[in-house]
């Protein structure tokens, strides 16, 4: 590009230098080319990076006035008297050592590595280095050229992707940490609403089972047995309105009150009433009515006839199924019992059973008949269905009609949107072993 | 387990010589030692390694546990000479190696059978009167710097990290890669290099052993070269005209001769 | 899965609600909060309109309890007009259908 000292030709059209040329054209030139002859020294020592080349051992050669200028040294300090790992953090001797030093040895180069130079003053300015090794024409290495680029900016923000990253990581891990204790929380608590283990009633099978629909909405079915005294039991199933934790209190007050009412009088009707009084006093007027549907029930074994006598009374609850030895169900109708705890004085309706061996009692709640079955789950399970199924069961222990009714429910797959609770209580018949499941 | 694939163990050299384990200390892996095996592959069958969380290794072999001591590296050592079933080997290690293999030729006599010491430390800290070239901060430090040079490496991949905490491998297309080892597990090693304190178990060696110090080493200064030298047994101190901490790369010339010489004058 | 649409229209004898698609967990809050900000002045009649209800569970149930709490609260009336089948038969379950007036439609409910 630089063309002093040479003469123009006359005969090239292009040539800036053409006589014909206007005197402006060549002004322009010559700052032009002024310019770029400045610039080589210029543009080493003021470059907007350091340079830097050092001997084999580190020793500084040369080194241009950027660097020196962050660095605030002379040259006179530096040049011959500093090695570049000089110009480092101790830590950053330890890794030049450890890393650079040997990765620059084997490839030749290495580039943008992060460390920080030290001023004069003992401030650091976090930097990226580059270097290669110049060779000389037998390959032997003659020296280091090194640049240095001030990467304060790119720190600060690379500090900040750390502190976000480790924010958002310790954030995660609280979420996680605060999510499994309240599944914690919630599965104490929902076993607390349900009974560990049936006690063992002689001669009678108790077999139940429990579908939860969402491990993270605590469930509003129920069910409880529970002795009387020496010779009676008592028994109850039931479904409050509503999902979590308001549901789960109001279950737990139904659990208890029916316990404790039934102690004092065991007549389902008087249990229900009480039950009703309580919610009804504890949820009317609160603005969010809570109210549950139960079957409440007593079981009253002669052991003379290896019968039992079943009163149960109906809180608007589905009617209970009776399945007999003989492969007949039906319905034990409790027809006008009213939901509990909406109305300051609502109606039960009572019914008797007597159970031989063979017989079995079903209980269940809606979330069984209430199933959304069909290609496109717009069908409803229903009542007639369930009844047909139970039939097909006769004369079976109750823990295989629950372990059948168990694989229905699973058939449902996901029409069975609502928790599901199941009760069967039966004599079993002389050819079955009898046994107590869960 | 498979140990050969777990510490990447190579086996190359004289099959009917003596055999010399190379052992790469903190920073690298068994690419140190490319200048060196050369000038041994003739006369020696040469064992090179990483230690697990090193180079090639077997990443998942890692635990904070084992190698949050030096005696757990040192289990690397012995396994390897085990699963080669060596005998009277002549074990080199660099700076840190060279600590790891006295607690190895402890661990198991009849495998290593001399020593070679590459700009060895046994305490990098300064302690009551011992000069050991750094402070605790200064340790701190190099965590930092190893930090942010992982950092460096994928600030391109900023988001990625952020968004992704599982570490893209980047380990083949990285042309720093033999000293790009997992961040966390060079955590472990600076730690368990630089705050570990093994000079009481100098004296303890049994063994031939040739103590190689640069003349100029920023990290191991001419004074613990002297203490090691003075702290084993019948050991000879060989000074090279070297600077840095890797006189087999930047003095292989120099290094390789004493290294030889030392090797020929074994029974 | 059709939402809950609720129109209001004012009879001689009171507001009369009619209610499209579903009441479930998800939207029965909707009819709640809709007929809690009703204002019945006493002896008037809150008319549900069931006839567009496609699908009611315990949530649509509980809905209609508390309806029927704020129209006594105001010493107003209730009635619900045109149940579909399913629905009638869960009021029946829980003895509901003792305690709502349930009319064909809800021209009978505003006139009778």
């Amino acid at each position: 590009m630089c063309r002093t000292g040479q003469q123009p030709d006359p005969h090239d059209p292009y040539d800036p230098h053409d006589p014909h040329d206007t005197g402006d054209d060549k002004a322009a030139d010559a700052a032009f080319a002024a310019l770029l002859e400045d610039s080589a020294e210029e543009l080493y020592e003021n470059a907007p990076c350091g340079y830097l080349s050092t001997l084999m051992d580190g020793t500084i050669a040369k080194i241009n006035a950027t660097l020196l200028g962050w660095l605030d040294m002379e040259r006179e300090a530096v040049v011959g008297r500093m090695r570049f790992t000089d110009l480092l953090t101790v830590g950053g001797k330890l890794y030049h050592e450890t890393h650079f030093a040997p990765l620059l040895r084997m490839q030749g180069e290495i580039s943008g590595i992060a460390l920080e130079i030290k001023r004069t003053d003992g401030d650091r300015i976090p930097v990226l280095v580059s270097s290669v090794v110049k060779r000389g024409g037998d390959g032997e290495p003659l020296l280091i050229r090194t640049t240095v680029f001030d990467a304060r900016d790119r720190r600060a923000y690379e500090e900040e992707l750390l502190r976000g990253r480790r924010a958002a990581e310790a954030a995660r891990g609280q979420a996680e940490a605060d999510r499994a204790r309240l599944q914690d929380a919630l599965a104490v608590l929902q076993q607390s609403l349900l009974p560990d283990t049936l006690p063992s009633i002689p001669g009678v099978e108790t077999a139940t089972h429990y579908h939860t629909a969402s491990p993270d909405r605590l469930g509003g079915d129920f069910y409880d047995v529970f002795p009387l005294d020496g010779r009676r039991f008592a028994f109850f199933l039931g479904d409050v309105c509503g999902k979590g934790p308001k549901a789960a209190a109001l279950t737990s007050l139904t659990r208890y009150t029916l316990r404790a009412a039934a102690l004092h009088d065991p007549d389902p009707v008087a249990a229900l009433t009480t039950l009703n009084k309580v919610l009804h006093e504890r949820y009317a007027g609160s603005g969010d009515p809570r109210y549950c549907t139960a079957v409440f029930g007593t079981l009253d074994p002669d052991p003379a006839t290896g019968q039992l006598t079943v009163h149960l009374a109906s809180g608007g609850h589905p009617p209970v199924i009776v399945l007999r030895a003989d492969g007949t169900a039906c319905f034990l109708p409790t027809p006008g019992g009213q939901l509990v705890g909406v109305l300051p004085s609502a109606r039960f309706t009572p019914a008797t059973t007597v159970l031989a061996p063979g017989d079995t009692l079903l209980l269940y709640t809606d979330g069984l008949t209430e199933a959304r079955t069909g290609p496109d789950r717009t069908s409803l399970y229903g009542d007639e269905a369930l009844l047909a199924f139970t039939a097909g069961h006769g004369g079976k222990p109750p823990h295989a009609l629950i372990k059948a009714l168990t694989g229905l429910l699973d058939s449902f797959g996901d029409g069975l949107d609502d928790d599901t609770a199941l009760l069967a209580l039966g004599i079993p018949a002389a050819d079955h072993p009898m046994r107590n499941t869960r | 387990m498979d140990i050969a694939r777990r510490n990447n163990v190579a086996v190359t050299g004289n099959p009917h010589g003596r055999t010399v384990v190379l052992a790469h200390g903190f920073g690298c892996d068994q690419n140190m030692w490319r200048l060196t095996v050369p000038a041994l592959a003739e006369d020696y069958r040469v064992v090179l390694f990483d230690y697990v969380g090193s180079g090639r290794s077997d990443l998942s072999a890692f635990s904070e546990n084992r190698y949050g001591s030096l005696h757990g590296y040192a289990r690397d050592v012995v396994e390897v000479c085990e699963a080669l079933d060596l005998r009277d080997a002549v074990f080199v290690g660099h700076s840190v190696s060279a600590m790891i293999g006295v607690l190895a030729a402890e661990a198991a006599p009849e495998r290593i059978g001399a020593l070679v010491m590459v700009a060895p430390s046994p305490r990098y800290i300064d302690d009551d009167g011992y000069r050991g070239g750094f402070s605790a901060q200064d340790i701190d430090e190099l965590l930092a710097s190893l930090e942010s040079n992982y950092l460096g490496w994928s600030a391109v991949m900023a988001p990625v990290i952020m968004g992704n905490p599982d570490r893209p491998d980047l380990g083949e297309e990285l042309k720093n890669s033999f000293c790009a080892t997992d961040p966390d597990m060079a955590r472990v090693f600076a730690r368990t290099t630089f705050l570990s304190d093994s000079r009481a178990d100098l004296k303890s060696v049994r063994v031939p052993t040739l103590v190689l110090e640069c003349s100029e080493d920023a990290i191991a200064p001419r004074e613990v070269g002297a203490f090691v030298h003075r702290a084993v047994p019948g050991s000879t101190l060989v000074t090279l005209r070297a600077t840095g901490h890797c006189p087999h790369l930047s003095a292989p010339e120099a290094t390789n001769e004493a290294i030889r010489g030392f090797l020929a004058g074994l029974r | 899965m059709s939402p809950l649409k609720i129109t209001t229209r004012d009879a001689p004898t009171g507001p009369v609600l009619e209610i499209f698609g579903e009441l479930d967990y998800a939207n029965a809050g909707e009819l709640r909060e809709r007929i809690a900000a009703l204002t019945l002045q006493p002896g008037q009649r809150l008319v549900l309109d069931l006839g567009g209800m496609q699908f009611c569970d315990s949530s649509g149930i509980t809905a209609l309890i508390a309806a029927r709490s704020h129209v006594q609260a105001a010493r107003a009336d209730i009635a619900l007009a045109a149940v579909p089948a399913n629905t009638l038969r869960i009021l029946r379950i829980v003895g509901l259908d003792q305690i709502f007036a349930l009319h064909p439609d809800s021209d009978t409910a505003i006139r009778s």
